[in-house]
């Protein structure tokens, strides 16, 4: 069982990436570049204006580089083809990480995977962890002012599982009480208030900001679909695999 | 004895899916830390693109 869920997500893991990927290079990743070249302008300003501005503001000093100063350093990828190649590397891993919980949920819920019972957990996973994290934390472009990272990350990971027992609460426990509780733990994140910085100095533009965010969560909604739709018929074809398999050493 | 037989088997295939639902989960979480929150600048500079687009919260 372990070996078809194994192998179930890694075909679903990688279909997803590459349709991700393909999506994030015609729609996203440009407006990654175009927020580089103001956050590359800030920073330089920064640098100039006070020694100490770059410690203090959440700018990058190179095109590329994060955080503080010494981080300049840091390996990164080299820009267009390498760059490229790490992004579609990186969706690959997150895709086939997203496909595994996928299908251990499913199997824990006892649901027969299949393309239609994989949509729905897709989708599911896309509002848990892209919808209701960016309702209140948008996704946001290089070079943004943001509250300090620690804190949405913890903000993020509350949201999450918060929204993952609600939804869980409210569609597969089905009664009242359950669905009261579902809706307070899917609001209370929001309530209790997301870190959002609202006052910046940088020149991007709003509307690439604007853009990024509906670009953004289209892209992952598409992702989590594919992951879906892909593990039930994967996990299909491998169970049609393993059985004609056993008939035929029979 | 033959109701024996079917509650052991579905014991033993309870304790398969237990075990298939933790390594997946584990592993899973393993992949999404480390492409999604892993602190390394490597990791991170790798990954850049793919946190702003999936909405992690980046630098």
């Amino acid at each position: 069982m372990i070996i078809r869920l194994l192998s179930a997500a890694l075909v679903a893991g990688f279909l997803a990436a590459v349709v991700a990927t393909g999506l994030q290079f015609a729609l996203t990743s440009p407006l990654i570049l175009k927020a580089e070249v103001y956050e590359e302008q800030a920073g330089k300003q920064a640098s100039l204006s006070s020694p100490f501005a770059r410690l203090i503001m959440p700018a990058h000093g190179d095109a590329h580089g994060h955080g503080d100063p010494g981080a300049a350093q840091e390996w990164e990828p080299s820009p267009g083809l390498e760059r490229m190649a790490y992004t579609g590397l990186a969706t690959l891993v997150g895709g086939v990480g997203y496909a595994l919980l996928l299908g251990a949920v499913m199997l824990a819920l006892k649901r027969e995977p299949s393309p239609e019972t994989g949509l729905a957990l897709g989708i599911a996973g896309f509002l848990t962890v892209a919808l209701a994290p960016a309702i209140g934390l948008p996704p946001e472009l290089p070079g943004m002012a943001s509250a300090a990272l620690g804190v949405r990350q913890a903000w993020w990971l509350m949201t999450v599982v918060a929204t993952g027992l609600g939804l869980y609460l409210i569609a597969v426990r089905r009664v009242p009480l359950t669905i009261a509780g579902g809706i307070v733990l899917i609001v209370a994140p929001h309530l209790a208030g997301a870190p959002l910085v609202v006052d910046t100095d940088s020149k991007l533009p709003a509307a690439y900001a604007a853009q990024f965010a509906a670009r953004s969560l289209g892209v992952s909604l598409i992702f989590w679909a594919v992951i879906g739709l892909a593990y039930g018929w994967a996990w299909r074809l491998f169970g049609e695999a393993a059985s004609s398999g056993n008939r035929s050493h029979a | 004895m033959s109701t024996t037989t079917a509650s052991t088997q579905t014991s033993a295939s309870a304790s398969e899916s237990t075990r298939a639902i933790v390594i997946a989960v584990l592993l899973g979480l393993g992949l999404v830390f480390m492409t999604g929150f892993a602190p390394a600048m490597a990791l991170h500079n790798a990954a850049h693109d793919f946190r702003h687009t999936q909405n992690f919260p980046c630098h």
